[in-house]
């Protein structure tokens, strides 16, 4: 059984892979318990999982949690559909025509290199203190990334295809549209999955000037009181919304790309 | 349908990158292809006889010379000239069926029923009919060859362009495809260059062969087999070992005497 578990690049059961996944959470939160109740760390700087539990529920009660989940979730999802709106169609035509590609990877590669949090006094400035400059910093941290990725998915379209297209009669949009989309789309897809755990990333720094909702904004003012065990259930709620928005989009990967599976 | 390919005073050199040093990969060369023959390109390995088949295909550009398929000048790939890649070139994202369906697809010659029609055609003549809704990446390596053959004649090529297209296969599969290729070519008749480094494969197979010398490549030799073996007798089964045994050795020594001189050059 154990040498069975540790087979070097063996699949393991679905079960099983869905209760070490289990198992990894539960050590976790033992470890977090033991060391909050040891008394090693003070109860203002590391509560137990239980008082942050409660605090959780706190949040929902008295401070209308659900709308700041909704706000965080919708600004999210529109900066990160604007830069794949732009980005795809983009790193298409960077990987097809090498002259797109030839003049403007340089730029992007400047300008995924500059630190979003700096970029903030300068998107205020430009977009004010509304709903704009919060997605626009959501977009500067995925749209710069994700058009690479596309163009390295593209690129990574093996020339066969590409070529068996053209003798079989395609013109170049007929290859884009149904070869070199399709043959690159599993990637994409995965990319996208990547790229939008990034966005979420970025939501403490869209949601910490001048916000007054959002999860971001939560744990940034709750901060100021030390209400650690809040600021903790904030931090986790992200990651419980990332964990299933992931899940659901590898749902959806195994279910649209089944011909992967061997 | 098919038609006939003429090479005129075609030559090929490759650049580096900085543009300095230069390869010739083919030296000035003319060679007639006549209509429905098949014609296996033989020679040392890199020595560019892939790139010969890819400039007729219009994949790749000559520096000088011309192709011309039935007198008309060729410069860049389309639905006359189909290919079939020593690689898997088989689109994973759709099953057998839509693979060779695909080969009709930019056909405007035929209706959306004889596209059909011409899709179930293919898959029965390469046997794969009880395999068609499957995706291509759960048939063996045989399979997809099998599929890659059966789109590319269901795009109704007039010349047929196989590059190595049996080079990843196991000997056993590889031997019952060269018969079935020999079957399509009976019943298809189209106009096709093969190549290939198994003498075995191009003495099989061949009406005529082209061998090419090392790089840079230039046409050595030129056999008719038909004159030799009748293709009656290799479809058979019924050849004179002699016979066989004579052809491959001489074009063995053809080649090996390549090889040798470029040691030599080196």
């Amino acid at each position: 059984m154990f040498q069975s578990l540790f087979a070097f690049r063996k699949p393991i059961p679905h079960r099983l892979q869905t209760a070490l996944g289990i198992l990894g959470f539960v050590l976790f939160l033992g470890a977090w318990h033991l060391t909050a109740v040891s008394g090693a760390v003070r109860p203002e700087f590391l509560p137990t999982p239980l008082a942050v539990l409660e605090a959780f529920g706190r949040l929902f009660t008295e401070r209308d949690f659900a709308s700041d989940i909704v706000i965080s979730v919708t600004r999210v999802w529109l900066a990160f559909l604007l830069s794949v709106v732009i980005a795809v169609p983009l790193g298409l035509y960077m990987s097809a025509y090498r002259a797109i590609g030839a003049m403007l990877e340089p730029f992007i590669d400047f300008i995924r290199y500059l630190p979003v949090p700096a970029l903030v006094p300068l998107l205020v400035i430009w977009f004010g203190v509304g709903e704009a400059s919060k997605i626009a910093v959501l977009w500067m941290g995925t749209f710069f990334q994700l058009i690479l990725l596309i163009a390295d998915d593209t690129k990574r379209v093996p020339s066969e295809y590409i070529e068996s297209g053209q003798t079989l009669g395609a013109t170049n949009g007929e290859i884009m549209r149904h070869i070199i989309i399709p043959a690159a789309l599993p990637n994409i897809v995965d990319n996208l999955r990547i790229t939008l755990g990034w966005c979420w990333t970025y939501l403490i720094v869209a949601e910490i000037v001048a916000a007054n909702s959002g999860i971001g904004h939560v744990i940034w003012s709750l901060r100021r009181f030390v209400k650690t065990p809040e600021v903790m259930a904030g931090i986790i709620a992200i990651g419980i919304i990332g964990l299933l928005t992931d899940q659901a989009l590898r749902f959806a990967h195994a279910r649209f790309f089944s011909y992967l599976r061997r | 349908m098919t038609a006939s390919i003429k090479i005129e005073n075609l030559s090929k050199t490759y650049w580096s990158e900085d543009g300095k040093t230069e390869t010739k990969v083919i030296l000035p060369m003319s060679l007639t292809i006549s209509e429905g023959e098949m014609v296996m390109f033989l020679g040392p390995s890199g020595c560019g006889k892939t790139t010969l088949m890819r400039i007729v295909g219009g994949l790749e550009h000559q520096d000088k010379g011309s192709v011309l398929l039935n007198g008309e000048l060729l410069d860049k790939p389309d639905r006359r000239r189909g290919m079939v890649f020593q690689s898997y070139s088989s689109f994973p994202w759709l099953t057998v069926r839509d693979n060779v369906k695909f080969g009709t697809r930019y056909r405007r010659d035929i209706s959306e029923t004889e596209k059909q029609e011409v899709t179930d055609h293919y898959l029965a003549m390469v046997g794969l009919a009880q395999y068609r809704d499957f995706y291509t990446n759960r048939i063996s390596g045989g399979m997809r060859q099998r599929v890659a053959i059966a789109r590319t004649l269901a795009s109704s090529p007039q010349v047929l362009l196989m590059d190595e297209p049996f080079g990843a296969l196991d000997a056993q599969t590889r031997e019952h495809l060269q018969f079935q290729l020999m079957d399509i070519n009976q019943t298809e008749q189209k106009t096709t260059i093969f190549v290939t480094h198994d003498v075995e494969e191009a003495i099989l197979l061949a009406d005529r062969i082209v061998i090419f010398s090392a790089r840079p490549a230039r046409i050595v030799k030129e056999i008719v087999v038909d004159d030799l073996i009748p293709m009656q007798d290799r479809r058979s089964g019924d050849v004179d070992p002699k016979k066989m045994f004579d052809l491959r050795r001489e074009i063995h020594d053809i080649i090996s005497l390549q090889y040798s001189s470029v040691t030599e050059v080196v």
